[in-house]
């Protein structure tokens, strides 16, 4: 029979503790030294209720919604259950009663004492006593037979006594324990159980002796091999089938009595004595206490246990006559108990009379199967009530056999329904408590207190600017409390004559009236509340929510699709969790509802499951202050939508990481995204702070649960997505119309860039460059032109030339998107500008040579803007280096005839040089370009430029940069035209197969339309080649800016210029 | 030094508070302070929290040695050792001084702390008396003790100075050597 052995969970102070369930086996009950009984909703339940009974409770029982309790006063209390009102004093001894029990109808208490007395009490009249002399030491423990005939005790004296009760005479005495001379010395409390049905067991030392009711014969005994120690206490499954014994050192036995084995073994978890076990009603837990104070749970009994029962089914006859065949092995008990009962037949009415045959019957049944009628018919007397108890007694004579378990314990074995979540509000401390928080949210703290003095509530404001503090007399008993800036919304539930209540106290009105309430229509409770922007919602019993204006207009109403778990509003968003379904195994269902009700009513998510954590219920609900929808689950993580990853959740803390102990938790008031602040208030010991002493906010980190954060790497990748997931509010808000924090969001991103390059210097480092590849493509492209210089620094070409690739991506993508930014100045060099370098930027990819040339004309116009001065860099940058490796090997086959001077250039280039080029190249290009864009727009073009023709190679490096693509420009439609089916190098090379066809006129017409100006600006040019040449150390052939440079100015100089153009070529 | 300057010097020292009101942060010779958001704990200066909670802007949390058990511990702790024992803060005496009468209304168990703290203080001078005491009698030429708050040196610091002066005085004038006209000096 396995079973699961939950945790142990501290329930009293030490010392002896009790346990009992109520018979819907819903509760638990246990009574302490401390001398409170606690009602635990399940083992889970972290706040039980508690009934204070006295200095300390020796025993309890509970049956019939009477709790009776021996409590240190001497008496015997009853208390109604579960309310815990108390219900006068059943009875009263000289000293402390040890143990109480409830007969089996619950119409009867008997309680043994330390004055060596046992009373039986009708607890309907408590003056109707019957008191049981006869122990001559202190009663340790008492139990009813389950006919209300007779009363077994056992006493410090080392006896065990049966009683008769009408009688009050001692029937039978079995001198079975050892003598002590008080409780508190006697090493087995020994308590005694009777089954349902017939034999009462007495745990004696390490074994349990079973005697039959009746022949009072000992009919078998129950032992284990592995149980060393004492047994303390024994308790009969409620089908009477197992009988499960508790000892000292913590020894858990459960036996098949039918079969007299051992079918569950347990050890307590820290091995204290177990003194407290009880069934519950449905026989699949069985609860137990040890006199530490502690309460533990073995779970998974019935449903193992039923399933063995139906095929235990069959043997269990023959079980049964084993087990009684045994008896009937010792004629001498059973002559011996034969001869009581007739003894005691002449005193006894018919009842008593009839049940002393029961046994009897019993037993020959099991023997040689004989039937009902016929033990009747052996008593002699046949009436009515004897019938009914014969039946009776048929059946739980043999549990097994007749098979009267099935109601107890159902044979579903599949997982078990939760009980659903109640509703509560978020940031309030729960509803039993005398002082509690009502409401602790981002606005103040409303306080409840509800005890003999006053019935109050107390309205405080984190800031007095809002409103003073105030003081209200609850006289509707409200519960319910929610507070904004603008008022104080309070409910009541509803009672027999009063309806549910909804009061607003609307202290930011400009008009007299600051208060409002309203009545919900009968019958409909209000179970959640809360206070947006100017209106207030409710949802109620009735699976209704209502929307009321903060001014007390009703306004919208719905239905909800299931009761209400909590509610919460920021702004205009409202947010409703709410149960799905049942839930199973410990998990709720929860569903989740987010609305928009401002001017543009609209649902933002359709009721979606909320993700909990397995086994955990909603234990907070709210928005960040920036207004993101947030929970905490009773694990203590923290969720939060992520709008930017279709309204997911993502865990953003576990705040029980940060407890020092395992009953430590955080009570969280509030999150804020900016800065990131977990707002809670650190728990000692519980779930949810006192109100005095005044609770101290703490503030946690948030920290996403990614792997690995230990490393380098995961952290930044965490504090990286978490920047990112924090930041997700920017765009919400700007999309809702609010205003952002440009500041904030600029700093936002600036920190993830730096993050991402963090990031991707560790990966360099790390040799992984595909990976940087991967972060590269999260950068925005102006920290990827970093991330490029950052690899050319640190010599990774491949990764590098792949960066650059990228960066250019997204500069086309820039561009795409933004392209009407550029064009300030002048529209037409605006756009012929930008058209011409989206051409060119398609050419680099195959030609090298106007990779460079495209730096130094597209790099122009940016420079316009400052802000746009980093893409220029890109450019030279990326086209530059792109040159290399393309030039170099794969770039050959496609280059023109015409550019195979430039060829071995890149080759000689280090990286280092080009990154020197680039800035140079900046200041160049654009004194440069400003000019030579004012010069296409003029058409007259002043000074003759040298003939194309002069020395062929300069002449051919310079026509493409200018004239020719110029040409080219305004050609390629006609050659697209012509030849479609081109490909770009194709249509250039066809294009350069055109151009050279032109006349020279043409060629020179198109030369000095690009070229012919730049005369005026020849001495800055000349300076900029020079800086140029001197940064690239002389690098000989190498130098294709210089080149280009020279190049353009042998063009355009005229011929006093060019010795000085001269003078660059040596470089 | 004065023990108003001493206390004064103890007021740079942080302590918590729970302002009631909204500022962003400010910007102060001795540092950033704020930004203070309406009931959440923000670190400021002993003086500003004084201010504050005198206008009833803010509430103050006592500092976290503060505390009943804590103080009876040291005060165990004090009494057992014949040294001095480390104290929670260098300006232990003047804080308590100041926050309990300032702010006792926010320090649970007022009158216990003061008593606390008085009886450490207490045990502390007096074993400071001793050892002047014994440092003189046994005619030291130097004493090493650690663990004196700057409270605590100063309330000795005017007597001990004089008296050793005196002292001097006296013996010099003992030696055989010393002339009349030193004497006549004094």
């Amino acid at each position: 029979m396995p079973c699961d052995r939950k945790p142990m969970r501290y329930g009293h102070s030490e010392g002896h503790t009790e346990v009992c369930f109520d018979e819907s086996g819903k509760f638990l009950v246990t009574g302490g030294n401390d001398g409170d009984v606690r009602i635990w909703d399940g083992l889970d339940d972290d706040d039980p209720k508690f009934i204070t009974v006295g200095e300390k409770v020796y025993s309890l029982a509970l049956k019939n919604g009477k709790l009776v309790t021996a409590s240190s006063n001497n008496t015997v209390q009853i208390h109604t259950f579960p309310d815990g009102e108390p219900d006068g004093i059943l009875t009263r001894f000289t000293t402390n009663a040890t143990h109480v029990a409830f007969n089996g109808s619950g119409s009867r208490v008997a309680a043994g004492s330390s004055d060596f007395m046992v009373k039986v009490v009708e607890v309907s009249d408590s003056s109707q006593q019957k008191t049981l002399r006869g122990h001559e030491a202190p009663v340790l423990s008492v139990t009813f037979d389950p006919k209300d005939d007779f009363l077994a005790s056992a006493s410090c004296d080392g006896s065990v006594v049966v009683w008769n009760i009408e009688e009050q005479s001692q029937l039978i005495r079995w001198p079975l324990l050892q003598k002590t001379n008080d409780v508190s010395n006697a090493p087995s409390l020994c308590r005694l159980a009777w089954q349902p049905a017939a034999f009462l067991a007495v745990p004696v030392e390490t074994k349990v002796h079973l005697y039959e009711r009746g022949s009072w014969n000992h009919v078998s005994t129950l032992s284990d091999d592995l149980l060393t120690q004492l047994v303390n206490v024994v308790v009969w499954s409620p089908c009477g089938r197992f009988l499960a014994a508790g000892g000292v050192g913590g020894s858990l036995t459960v036996w098949d009595v039918s079969s007299k084995l051992c079918v569950e073994r347990q050890k307590h978890e820290k091995g204290f004595t177990v003194c407290g076990l009880a069934w519950s009603p449905s026989g699949s837990q069985l609860a137990y206490t040890d006199t530490e104070g502690c309460l533990g749970l073995l779970d998974g009994l019935g449903s193992s246990g039923s399933s063995s029962g139906t095929t235990v089914h069959g043997k269990a006859a023959k079980d049964f006559d084993d087990l009684f065949d045994d008896d009937d092995d010792r004629p001498m008990d059973e002559g011996l108990s034969d001869g009581h009962s007739p003894g005691k037949k002449p005193h006894e009415d018919d009842e008593d009379e009839d049940d002393f045959h029961v046994p009897a019957t019993g037993r020959a049944r099991n023997r040689g199967a004989i039937l009902d009628d016929e033990n009747s018919l052996d008593a002699g007397s046949v009436t009515l009530s004897r019938d009914k108890y014969d039946v009776a007694d048929g059946g739980a004579v043999l549990p097994a056999a007749a098979a009267p378990a099935p109601p107890l314990r159902p044979a579903y074995e599949g997982p078990l329904p939760t009980a659903p979540q109640k509703a509560f509000q978020p940031g309030s401390t729960p509803a039993h408590l005398t002082h509690r928080f009502m409401m602790w949210n981002s606005v103040g703290i409303i306080r409840g207190y509800n005890d003999e003095e006053d019935n109050a509530v107390d309205v405080e404001f984190h800031d007095t600017a809002v409103h003073h503090a105030m003081h209200l007399t609850n006289s509707l008993g409200h519960t319910m409390a929610d507070l904004s800036q603008e008022a104080v919304l309070l409910a009541c539930p509803g009672t027999d004559e009063l309806a549910s209540k909804l009061q607003c106290l609307h202290f930011s009105s400009w008009d007299t009236n600051k208060e409002w309430m309203v009545d919900l229509p009968p019958g409909e409770d209000v179970r959640a509340l809360c206070l947006g922007r100017r209106w207030a919602a409710v949802a109620t019993s009735a699976l209704m929510l209502r929307l009321f204006s903060i001014g007390g207009v009703q306004r919208e109403m719905f239905s909800l699709p299931g009761n209400v778990v909590s509610m919460v509003t920021h702004g205009e968003q409202l947010l409703i969790v709410y149960h799905r379904a049942p839930g199973f195994d410990g998990d709720q269902a929860l569903g989740v509802q987010l609305l928009q009700v401002g001017r543009r009513p609209k649902q933002l998510i359709h009721g979606e499951p909320l993700p909990l954590s397995p086994r955990t219920h909603l234990a907070w609900l709210g928005f960040s202050a920036e207004g993101t929808p947030c929970y905490v689950d009773s694990d203590g993580v923290v969720r939060m939508l992520n709008r930017s990853l279709g309204n997911t959740w993502t865990p953003v803390c576990n705040t029980r990481e940060t407890c020092k102990s395992k009953s430590d938790h955080y009570w969280v008031v509030g999150i804020h995204e900016n800065p990131q602040q977990l707002r809670c208030i650190p728990c000692k010991g519980s779930r949810y702070p006192p109100t005095l002493p005044r609770p101290a906010v703490a503030i946690l980190p948030f920290k996403l649960p990614l792997c690995q954060t230990s490393t380098e790497k995961g952290l930044m990748e965490e504090q990286y997505w978490r920047s990112v997931l924090f930041h997700n509010h920017f765009s919400f808000l700007s999309s809702s119309g609010y205003e952002v924090d440009e500041e904030q969001q600029t700093r936002s991103q600036k920190e993830q860039q730096e993050l991402l390059m963090k990031m991707f210097a560790l990966s360099c480092k790390l040799e992984r460059e595909f990976r940087c590849v991967e972060l590269a493509e999260l950068m925005t492209q102006n920290v990827v032109t970093l991330a490029v210089r950052y690899a050319a620094r640190s010599r990774r070409m491949a990764l590098a030339q792949r960066l650059s690739e990228l960066a250019l991506e997204k500069a086309n993508q820039m561009q795409e998107e933004e392209p009407e930014e550029e064009e300030e100045e002048s529209e037409v060099t605006g756009r012929r500008h930008s058209n011409r370098r989206h051409q060119e930027e398609e050419e680099e990819e195959e030609e090298p040579v106007e990779d460079v040339c495209v730096c130094v004309l597209g790099s122009g116009k940016p420079s316009s803007s400052p802000a746009h001065r980093a893409t220029s860099i890109l450019d030279n940058m990326a086209s530059g280096r792109k040159s290399s490796p393309l030039a170099g090997s794969v770039g050959k086959p496609n280059k023109g005839p015409v550019l195979k001077p430039l060829a071995p250039r890149p080759k000689t280039k280090t990286q280092s040089t080009l990154l020197q080029m680039t800035s140079l190249k900046k200041k160049t290009t654009r004194e440069v370009s400003q000019p030579a864009a004012e010069q296409q727009k003029q058409p007259e073009a002043p000074p003759p430029a040298p003939p194309p023709a002069s020395p062929a190679d300069n002449a051919e490096n310079t026509r493409p940069k200018t004239g020719f693509q110029l040409w080219l420009e305004e050609n390629r439609k006609s050659i697209s035209a012509d030849q479609p089916d081109l490909e770009e190098t194709d249509v250039i090379k066809e294009a350069m197969g055109r151009f050279r066809t032109l006349t020279a006129e043409e060629r020179l017409s198109w030369t000095e339309r690009a070229k012919g100006q730049t005369g005026d600006d020849l001495k800055k040019r000349k300076r900029g080649g020079g800086d140029g040449g001197g940064g690239d150390g002389g690098g000989g052939d190498g130098q294709a800016e210089a080149d280009e440079n020279s190049a353009k100015k042998k063009k355009s100089l005229d011929p006093s210029a060019k010795l000085s153009a001269f003078a660059f070529n040596k470089n | 030094m004065d023990p108003s300057e001493v206390e004064f010097l103890a007021e740079k020292e942080m302590v918590k508070i729970i302002p009631n009101f909204s500022l962003d942060k400010i910007y102060l010779i001795g540092g950033d302070l704020g930004p203070f958001n309406p009931g959440l704990p923000v670190d400021v200066p002993v003086w500003l929290a004084l201010n504050l909670k005198q206008r009833q802007k803010c509430r103050i949390v006592p500092p976290a040695w503060m505390d009943v058990e804590k103080l009876e511990e040291m005060r165990e702790l004090e009494r057992k050792e014949d040294t001095f024992s480390p104290v929670p803060s260098p300006y232990y005496m003047e804080l308590t001084k100041v926050l309990l009468n300032h702010a006792s209304d926010n320090i649970p168990k007022a009158d216990e702390i003061r008593t606390l703290v008085k009886d450490i203080w207490d045990t502390r001078i007096a074993k400071l008396r001793l050892s002047a005491d014994s440092f003189i009698s046994q005619l030291e030429a130097h004493a090493k003790l650690d663990n004196l708050t700057l409270m605590e040196i100063n309330t000795i610091r005017a007597f001990l100075l004089d008296s050793l002066n005196c002292m001097y005085k006296l013996r010099s004038n003992l030696q055989p050597g010393s002339s009349k006209k030193q004497f006549t000096d004094y």
